[in-house]
């Protein structure tokens, strides 16, 4: 199924997505507000000729969406060259048909970017790599830290209740931690996206 | 010998109904055959059913959600 001006219609504004949520909604406000944007990342969209239509395809249960919608709704009223609808793909399942993650997985959020006659001009997936990757050494690092935690590979069942308490407390803490950084990243990648639309 | 049936299942990954309906699928079935079942909320996309300590179904070993009617065998197995 191909996104054309007619799709794109049936998307909601962002405002409207978080009214419609069923949770979340104050989490992706606290990101929102806590989204670290820089002058630069602003000057850079506004740069754009003409403003690309964006759809992101999310649901509300999602916790990289909960993280990274806001980060793209901010590039957007920031900059306001970015026409952003937002499709739940609970009621849009032929959204994601062409924008699997490794052709297979329906990994959400989906953004992608169409100029204005809605060619693609990029698509964005889930959250970037340097994060799952910088996420998994600090992981490791926390199991590492303690004997208690046990192996990585085991079932986090297996540990006694107040051990896991602890070790999901400090999985959450690294989460935490990281976003500021996160946050950076995908404003990094969706710049680049941006940048290729300015330079076609 | 009872059961203690136990699925761990990713809590921000939208894992909910999948979750509920296996715990209602081995209701069903087992009833009070079973002295528990239990629900552990985690992260990173897991969801793991494990019987008496032994696991049966994990969806990083053996990919996707286990059919409700195999983790029932597998609990019967065990009983």
């Amino acid at each position: 199924m191909r996104i054309d001006a007619a799709y794109f219609a049936q998307g909601v504004t962002y405002e409207e997505f978080k009214a419609s949520m069923t949770r979340n909604r104050e989490q992706v406000e606290a990101n929102e507000r806590a989204v670290p944007l820089d002058p630069a990342d602003v000057a850079a969209l506004r740069a754009l000729p003409r403003p690309l239509h964006v759809v992101a395809i999310v649901e509300d249960w999602c916790a990289d969406v909960v993280a990274n919608l806001p980060v793209l709704a901010r590039l957007a009223e920031a900059s306001g060259k970015l026409d952003l609808r937002v499709f739940d793909k609970s009621k849009h399942p032929e959204a994601i048909g062409r924008y699997k993650k490794e052709g297979k997985f329906e990994s959400i959020p989906v953004f992608v970017f169409f100029d204005e006659a809605f060619r693609e001009v990029g698509v964005w997936i889930e959250r970037p790599a340097s994060v799952t990757a910088r996420r998994a050494e600090r992981r490791a690092a926390i199991y590492a830290s303690d004997r208690a935690f046990g192996s990585p590979d085991a079932p986090p069942a297996d540990l006694p209740d107040e051990v896991r308490a602890r070790l999901l407390a400090a999985l959450l803490q690294m989460r935490a931690d990281l976003k500021p950084w996160a946050d950076r990243e995908v404003i990094r990648e969706l710049r680049e996206i941006v940048g290729r639309a300015v330079a076609a | 010998m009872s059961a203690r049936v136990r699925i761990t299942y990713c809590a921000e990954c939208g894992y909910e109904p999948q979750t509920l309906a296996l715990a209602s699928a081995l209701m069903t079935a087992l009833g009070g055959r079973l002295s528990a079942i239990e629900l552990v909320p985690w992260l990173d996309g897991t969801f793991d059913v494990s019987v008496n300590g032994d696991l049966v179904h994990s969806m990083a070993r053996d990919g996707g959600f286990p059919e409700p009617a195999a983790v029932v065998a597998a609990v019967r197995a065990r009983l």
